[in-house]
């Protein structure tokens, strides 16, 4: 009874979300609908997304974007075929969304062709999704177009589908061991109710699976999702939401190395790119290793940093957001022994050693920073 | 150059000379010296024309005299003209000699000595052995027809044939037959004339070619640009040769006393009726000796020493003056003898004599044979060279030659060269041939102003175009100096240079452009880098006039270029918005919600007509 009052209240969520993003859209169309019939050229400023205009908001913990915004005219020879483009995208995100249909980047690219919208090739048309996007000030997803990479998420939680076909249809993810793909329909499903006390978010799928092997599950009453390297949109705005609506706290597992820090990093408080998006970050998310202390401390194999790893050390240095707490001190580390050790490291000590004495060390930690 | 052939011809016979020298003058083998041939007819007829202000009417004809046979084969090569034609008289000698010695004229022209045409006719003789046919009428109502050899060995004409028969027209037609490859040649003079009759709009020159292709060029201009005039040289323009020919012309020989020139003495005497004795002819010639001419003050001098009255000096003729040992020998008819007398120094008609054979002070020398001399600037250069300004040109030697004719070069004060021997085609008459020739979207010309290399005056004149029936790859250049077509050797030549070291792309012309380059020189001495007439050398003074003509004419073509630029994109633009604006038109109406269309047709129409603007 509870679950579905919560069930109702949620999909009304998701449904005025979807109004919201076609109202904005309908917004934008009359605008540019009414400067023609007026005989004028139509214009909107898209925010820049220049490296001089990405700033750190401290407040929000985030990249956001500063004031200085691009003209767009239709004016403008040189930017008619781009305006041109950006009213296509515009108006397919706009069918996308009221027929509740998903789309990929690469569909987005061929999609164009049928209405002689012509894109050089697929990184013009990712271009002006992500124009799109900052005009919107809402991510693609929003308005139904998902990235290609996947990754996955394994746990107690229920969830109801609201994808056209699957309305209602409900799902524990807990039933098939190889874990369930992080798509459109998982994306924007309702999540209704878990048992998991934590979300633990891992980088590689090996460990993933031997997680899901050993019950990690059950043992610590968690949800696992294997981020896949660096993690996708769509699977930060789902950990947002299992943060957010579901009241779970996210911890993050890495290589002990500086990649690692900085997945953890974007998953925490978004990457520069996605600047102009404010919906991505889980600002409570917690980094509990693999740190360049921890390699001292539990003897782990290592092998050398390389000439870039050691660059990338240096520009994070630079990175507001690694001025304090474990992100500075760790990074220093990292410089300082200029060596690294992979999650697998500790399979020297035996294949349970990871899930038997390390994680749980960890749970314990993350409660108290 | 002229006074050292000169000296060759004087050693060598003619034949010779044209062997060692064939390659030079474009008779290297059979191909070019069929283009060289013709070049040297057409360009003596233009000439001819030129010269008594005649539109040029020019039929040339290539025929085979078997045709079936392969190249090089025997050509007969025919130019005809309505010139003024050569007088019969002089015809033996003008065609049937190797000329030399033509008198030395300071005017453009195309080609200098007529030496060229003389070449093709032993060309054609020695290859074929036929003799050179010329017609002439130079009245309009006769005509010569002469069949003419020349005897190499002598350098004599011998006329095989020669008949005369009536006509109505002046003109001039020479054939010869010669050895020749057409089908190497052919490209090169249908160019030839192609391009001759683009830099000679006022003249109608037609090919008859060996395929029975006929080439036809009417005249697109009636007026013929005004004639050049004959100046005198230019002392920076001169060499020790030049000096010595201009001292042996300025040299006033002792009269040839005949009974014409007896008659003369008596008459300026006025003792046309009288016979006076030796003294009282003397006596009356102190009387009237300053209203005496000087031809009559030489006799009278001559007479004072021979102490002959009229008749005596009926039955005598000078032979020589010998200044230096004071002496004058002259030959007695009545005792068939050579007789000498001594000419006292100390006698007051001494000096008329020696003066006469010793020549002009030098002051005198360089203002009355020299352009832009005056008197003051003579002395100036007198004393500049070091020569007393009275020093006498006849007395001057080898040594002091060369010292003059080096101070000629390095003196800073002459005036610049005399333009007005220039023939230049001008703006006018150039710009409608490009036009008519290349029907091009833009043509600009431009004349500059006279200048000079070396004391010899110099024109360039440009022409540039872009666009119409040009073929794209350009810079196409069409090299012409003194209105002759230059066609072999551009790779060395000075209008190249320039047109090579400009930056096109400074000027908006980029990619293939279509695009051509009319480069006129004219001048007296064309610096051409070799006999052949093909290409100029890079004088400093000629590479920057090219340079200021083609710096002027590229930046015209910048502008055109650019504004064509402005309503190529103007266009483009309008384009744009008719393809993307509906699209946007239709976006938007279903992203608003709306059923019509918003009405965007009359914004492009307003656009079209503000980019027409």
């Amino acid at each position: 009874m509870k679950t579905s009052e919560k069930s109702k209240r949620l999909s009304k969520k998701a449904e005025e979300k979807q109004k919201n993003v076609l109202e904005v859209l309908q917004t934008h169309g009359a605008k540019i609908y009414e400067d023609l019939n007026n005989g004028q050229f139509p214009k909107f400023s898209v925010p820049s997304r220049s490296v001089s205009n990405i700033v750190y908001d401290k407040k929000l913990r985030q990249y956001i974007l500063g004031n200085s915004a691009a003209l767009r005219s239709s004016r403008n020879s040189s930017q008619l075929r781009s305006f041109t483009q950006l009213m296509w995208l515009a108006f397919f995100a706009n069918r996308l969304t009221k027929e509740k249909k998903s789309s990929t980047l690469r569909d987005v690219y061929y999609s164009s062709q049928a209405f002689a919208i012509e894109f050089e090739d697929q990184g013009e048309s990712d271009n002006i999704i992500v124009d799109l996007e900052a005009v919107l000030s809402k991510p693609r997803e929003d308005f139904h177009i998902f990235p290609e990479e996947r990754s996955s998420i394994f746990g107690d939680l229920n969830i109801e589908y609201t994808i056209p076909g699957y309305e209602g249809k409900t799902m524990n993810l807990s039933n098939h061991p190889d874990g369930y793909s992080i798509g459109p329909s998982l994306t924007t499903s309702e999540l209704l109710d878990t048992s998991a006390e934590i979300v633990i978010a891992i980088e590689k799928g090996g460990l993933f699976t031997r997680f899901v092997e050993e019950q990690v599950d059950k043992k610590f009453k968690s949800i696992i999702i294997n981020t896949g390297g660096q993690a996708p949109r769509s699977t930060r705005t789902l950990l947002k939401r299992l943060h957010d609506e579901m009241g779970l706290p996210i911890i993050v597992l890495t290589d002990g190395d500086v990649y690692g820090e900085h997945i953890a990093m974007v998953i925490k408080s978004g990457s520069a790119n996605a600047a102009h998006l404010r919906e991505l970050t889980v600002p409570d998310a917690k980094w509990v290793g693999v740190w360049a202390t921890d390699i001292e401390k539990f003897k782990l194999p290592t092998i050398p940093m390389t000439e870039s790893d050691i660059k990338r050390c240096y520009d994070l240095q630079k990175d507001p957001r690694y001025q304090e707490g474990i992100w500075k001190k760790e990074l220093d580390v990292f410089l300082r022994i200029k060596r690294k050790a992979e999650l697998e490291a500790f399979s020297k000590y035996g294949l349970t050693n990871i899930t038997d004495k390390y994680l749980p060390q960890k749970l314990e930690l993350a409660k108290s920073i | 150059m002229m006074s050292s052939i000169k000296e060759q011809f004087n050693q060598i016979s003619p034949s010779e000379f044209f062997y060692s020298n064939r390659d030079l003058a474009g008779f290297s083998n059979p191909t070019r010296s069929l283009y060289t041939a013709v070049r040297e007819f057409v360009e003596n007829s233009l000439d001819a024309c030129d010269q008594k202000g005649i539109l040029p009417e020019v039929h040339l004809t290539i025929k085979a005299v078997e045709s079936e046979k392969p190249d090089p084969k025997q050509y007969v090569l025919t130019v005809k003209d309505n010139g003024p034609g050569v007088y019969a008289e002089h015809i033996p000698l003008a065609f049937g000699t190797v000329l030399y010695g033509s008198k030395f004229g300071l005017k453009q022209a195309r080609g200098m000595f007529g030496l060229g045409a003389t070449m093709a006719i032993l060309y054609g003789q020695i290859t074929t052995n036929k003799p050179v046919i010329v017609k002439s009428s130079a009245d309009g109502k006769t005509q010569d027809e002469f069949e003419i050899l020349l005897d190499i060995q002598k350098n004599k004409p011998v006329i095989l044939k020669h008949s005369t028969k009536e006509v109505s027209k002046n003109g001039l037609s020479i054939s010869i037959c010669l050895e020749g490859d057409y089908s190497k040649a052919g490209t090169k003079i249908r160019d030839y004339v192609y391009e001759t009759s683009l830099i000679t709009p006022y003249a109608t020159i037609t090919f008859d070619d060996p395929k029975g292709q006929k080439f036809h060029h009417p005249r697109f201009v009636k007026e013929i640009p005004p004639p050049p005039t004959i100046i005198k040289p230019h002392p920076h323009g001169i060499d020790v040769e030049r000096i010595r020919r201009m001292i042996v012309e300025s040299q006033f020989e002792i009269p040839i006393i005949d009974d014409t020139m007896i008659e003369k003495v008596r008459k300026d005497l006025g003792l046309s009726k009288q016979n006076l004795s030796f003294i009282a002819i003397i006596a009356k010639a102190k009387k009237k000796w300053k209203t005496l001419s000087r031809q009559v003050r030489v006799v009278i001098a001559l007479m004072s020493f021979l102490k002959m009255d009229f008749e005596k000096l009926r039955k005598i003729r000078i032979e020589d003056l010998d200044i230096p040992n004071k002496k004058l020998y002259y030959w007695d008819f009545g005792d068939s003898q050579s007789k000498s007398i001594d000419i006292d120094p100390e006698s007051q008609y001494y000096k008329q004599l020696t003066n006469t054979v010793q020549g002009e002070p030098l002051t005198t020398f360089l203002t009355k044979r020299f352009q832009r001399i005056g008197p003051t600037t003579a002395v100036k250069f007198a004393d500049f060279a070091g020569f007393k300004p009275e020093k006498r040109m006849g007395t001057m030697t080898n040594q002091e030659l060369v010292q003059l004719s080096d101070s000629l070069q390095k003196f800073e004060d002459f005036l610049s060269p005399d333009p007005s021997c220039l023939a230049p085609l001008g703006e006018v008459p150039l710009e409608k041939g490009i036009k008519k020739f290349f029907n091009p979207d833009f043509t600009a010309v431009v004349q500059r102003p006279a200048s000079a290399y070396s004391g010899f005056p110099f024109i360039v004149e440009m022409g540039i175009a872009y666009g119409g029936d040009i073929k794209s790859g350009g810079p196409h250049v069409y090299r012409y100096a003194n209105r002759i077509p230059l066609l072999y050797d551009e790779g060395s030549d000075v209008v190249l240079k320039v047109v090579n070291e400009t930056d096109w792309g400074r000027y908006k012309v980029k990619g293939d452009p279509p695009f051509i380059i009319v480069s006129h020189i004219c001048s007296t001495r064309i610096p051409y880098k070799t006999a052949g007439k093909e290409n100029v050398a890079d004088r400093p003074e000629i590479e920057r006039e090219l340079r200021l003509a083609l710096q002027f004419l590229s930046r015209k073509l910048a502008a055109y270029m650019s504004k064509k630029g402005q309503v190529e994109m103007a266009k483009k633009r309008a384009n744009l918005y008719a393809k993307y604006i509906p699209l946007i038109a239709q976006f938007c109406t279903e992203l608003a919600g709306k059923k019509k269309e918003p009405n965007y047709k009359k914004m492009l129409e307003g656009e079209a007509i503000v980019e027409n603007k």
